[in-house]
């Protein structure tokens, strides 16, 4: 008899949990009503982020006092861009969310973004970004986005290291021969490995064309039309790689490292020099457990025929779905939480505080989103607060300024870098590569790939 | 073995009560439990009575929850993915493209250093990787005591976290001569070798830490396999005074064909969708080496935003393994039957 019970209840139990499980899984969709406008943005602090969290909350409340229409529905979503396109699928792309400069033209291309270009002219704060930067949200005179932080390729070096082989830490290397000889006398004092380069994950390629233009080239044209891979100067970023590599053993001997080993290996003290972005304080200081003072930061080494550096950093952009309404309202958000401690005082030092109690560095290196004397101003503002070595980085510091900005390459920047992954492995992995040959071929990929994007 | 589906002789089709409570029994030998008699469908309503008093109605509803899952996560993707391979879409708009995803991939000069390398990869993993188990299994059947605890050594790598068995090999694997495979190679005098810095080295570095991470499923299989073989057999083999080496040839290894064939096909199909070791170990390199079909699928969806060609090569994927699947199949079914 029990038996029979228990045939008639676990059925009707397993429907009915069925059943919750498929409610769970519909909800309802967001939307403005009336006069007020909802917006829903990404890039919440994560509830570890205890101090960053407590202080944007505040910020959040402070805005939609300020702007009693605006009502906002902050996420911890985060670019990603292995989860992006499900994002946009699934239409849960936050109607704010930030992403990385290399990124950008993509979505542009594939029509990911909102058009935000009458907004940005019309806001006061967003309109005073250094042009360098707010360009590389631009296309086809129209304007996708608002940039939020940025940084350039720059040389980061161990100052220990360089200390240890002799070298003057104050004075790190200017151009490519010093680069090598330097690189070669830590390998030959230390034992360490002299220089380091990332290879995998499309970083490859993302450092080989910085190096290119400090050498001297662009490898697309300007209008992104062509691929100009095979250029005297990449050749000769190349055959230094193949020297330094080949005839003076100071390259080290794994070639298939992506952003986070090379850092991991900067911090560990194993690496001397390497290429990367201003803001790799973060990675190796605040993530990787490095000694602050060691860190070291000098402005990418340029040839006589230098074209400058290769800039990067994060853009907020806006869902194509999102009203004019939304998109205005987006803005005046992003003013406030990113902006404003450029001109406000009291947002500034409550902003770096919270960065300070959270561990996180205030001051470290990057490149500047306003113009001088605001930015000054700023660090004024913050002084007490700032927590790393600024003096270890003043001539990156200085080169901020005059250093030229280059834009990334325009079209399928991803699939390009991925293309010139493979030319860095081949010259550190194999003695006998051709150079002048290997160049070749590789231009006719990479054309096929900025033609087939 | 199953023969429920045999037409019941005549005198047992009168007996309807019995054959129910046969039904209930659910005894698979019972003939008579099949409803494809003469004059079934007359009796259509008693049919269906008989089946919900035969518990079939709670079978069905136990049943529903892994349908429903099954249908939301397996079948319908697999379903939606025939369209979405002639699509191109960037998720707002859509547009219908026909074959053009199709003739993108084909035509993409990297599908054949990846169908190459995936096919390379397979050729390794069965010469390498296939035997290991089989020897293994047969090794611990042969023990007299500690079975247990040599399956459970065996069977201890397929417990880590695949990206963490990788990353630990990838140490292992440390191209310097201070590298753990380095330094053992040094006290012989050999290396240091560059392992996955090597176009030469690399594949068949992953496919020895792929085969370690995965041998310890098929030894228990086979280890299994082999307890279940009737003792009588090596008894009566022992009697006649047959050595080890026989007794393996002539009972161990006979017995084992069915799940041989079995688990080679799983291991076939298994192989061809490479992903996690190269994709961790070095991201397709040196030169695109490593570069494998689902690497390639993953780059398209995931680094060029292209899911209409990363759906398109999943098809084609798909198909060549059916075919690959219903060729061994046909192939090997005289040698499974016989």
């Amino acid at each position: 008899m029990k038996k029979k019970l228990w045939r008639t209840i676990a059925p009707l139990a397993l429907v009915a949990l069925a059943g919750a499980g498929l409610a769970g899984c519909s909800g309802s969709d967001s939307g403005g009503s009336g006069d007020k406008v909802t917006i829903t943005v990404g890039n919440e602090p994560t509830s570890d982020q205890t101090a960053a969290l407590k202080v944007y909350k505040k910020q959040v409340a402070d805005f939609e006092k300020a702007n009693p229409n605006i009502k906002v529905n902050p996420t911890t979503t985060k670019y990603d861009a292995q989860t992006f396109q499900a994002l946009v699928a699934s239409g849960k792309m936050p109607d704010v969310i930030s992403v990385p400069f290399t990124d950008i033209q993509s979505l542009i291309a594939r029509g990911q973004v909102a058009d935000i270009t009458s907004e940005i002219k019309a806001d006061p704060q967003a309109s005073k970004v250094n042009p360098t930067v707010a360009k590389v949200a631009q296309a086809g005179g129209k304007t996708y986005g608002a940039a939020i932080g940025a940084y350039t390729m720059a040389l980061i070096y161990n100052r220990a290291l360089f200390t240890k082989a002799g070298l003057d830490p104050d004075k790190p290397p200017t151009t490519w021969e010093e680069v090598r000889a330097d690189a070669k006398t830590i390998t030959d004092k230390t034992g360490a490995q002299g220089y380091a380069a990332m290879t995998t994950n499309n970083t490859g390629g993302w450092s080989l064309t910085s190096v290119s233009y400090a050498f001297g080239h662009t490898l697309e044209s300007a209008d992104g039309k062509k691929a100009t891979v095979d250029n005297e100067a990449t050749k000769k970023a190349l055959e230094l790689y193949q020297q330094m590599r080949w005839d003076d053993n100071s390259f080290g001997s794994n070639f298939l490292l992506n952003q986070d080993d090379v850092f991991k290996q900067m911090a560990a003290g194993n690496v001397g020099m390497m290429v990367n972005g201003s803001d790799g304080y973060n990675f190796a200081v605040t993530n990787d457990g490095m000694n602050k003072d060691d860190f070291g930061l000098a402005p990418l080494p340029q040839e006589k025929a230098g074209l400058g550096t290769l800039g990067g950093g994060s853009i907020a952009i806006f869902k194509p779905k999102a009203t004019k309404e939304q998109i205005s309202a987006g803005l005046k958000y992003v003013d406030w939480i990113y902006y404003r401690q450029y001109f406000d005082k009291s947002t500034a030092v409550s902003t770096a505080k919270a960065s300070v109690a959270d561990g996180s560095a205030v001051g470290a290196p990057g490149l500047q989103l306003f113009d001088n004397a605001t930015n000054d101003r700023y660090l004024g503002w913050v002084k007490d607060e700032i927590n790393v070595p600024r003096e270890n980085y003043k001539a990156y510091l200085k080169s901020t300024t005059t250093l030229p900005l280059v834009p990334e390459p325009m079209t399928q920047a991803q699939q390009l870098y991925g293309i010139l992954d493979n030319v860095v492995q081949a010259v550190l992995t194999n003695k006998d590569t051709d150079i002048d040959s290997l160049l070749k071929t590789t231009q006719t990929q990479a054309q096929s790939a900025v033609a087939g994007g | 073995m199953t023969r429920i589906t045999s037409p019941a002789p005549p005198p047992r089709a009168v007996r309807r009560q019995a054959a129910d409570a046969a039904a209930r029994r659910t005894t698979i030998g019972s003939p008579g439990t099949s409803g494809a008699h003469p004059g079934a469908g007359r009796r259509a309503g008693g049919k269906v009575r008989r089946w919900v008093r035969a518990g079939g109605l709670s079978t069905l509803v136990f049943f529903l929850p892994t349908l429903v899952v099954f249908a939301l996560f397996s079948w319908w993707p697999i379903l939606r993915s025939l369209p979405l391979s002639m699509e191109q879409t960037n998720f707002i708009s859509t547009q219908w493209v026909w074959f053009d995803n199709f003739t993108k991939v084909l035509s993409d000069p990297l599908l054949p250093t990846a169908v190459l390398n995936t096919t390379w990869f397979t050729v390794l993993a069965l010469v390498i990787g296939f035997p290991v188990p089989l020897i293994l299994g047969i090794a611990i059947g042969e023990l007299r005591r500690s079975r247990q605890i040599a399956a459970v050594f065996v069977y201890l790598p397929v417990i880590l976290p695949p990206v963490a068995a990788v990353l630990l090999w990838q140490t292992f694997y440390d191209p310097s001569s201070h590298g753990v495979f380095n330094t053992l190679l040094g006290w012989l005098g050999i290396g240091p070798l560059p392992w996955l810095n090597s176009a030469g080295l690399a594949m068949p570095s992953i496919v020895l830490q792929a085969t370690w991470a995965s041998f310890g499923t098929a030894t228990i299989v086979y280890l299994a396999t082999i307890m279940s073989v009737q003792t009588e057999l090596y008894d009566a083999a022992e009697v006649d005074g047959s050595g080890i080496w026989n007794r393996i040839w002539h009972i161990t290894l006979p017995q084992l064909r069915g799940v041989i064939l079995v688990l080679l096909l799983l291991q076939l199909i298994g192989t061809f969708q490479i992903f996690t070791e190269p994709y961790v170990m070095t991201g397709g390199g040196p030169e695109n080496h490593t570069l494998t079909i689902l690497m390639l699928i993953f780059r398209y969806a995931f680094v060029s935003g292209n899911y209409g060609t990363a759906t398109a090569l999943s098809v084609l994927l798909a198909i060549g393994l059916g075919i690959l699947s219903f060729v061994y199949l046909r192939v090997t079914r005289r040698w499974s039957n016989s």
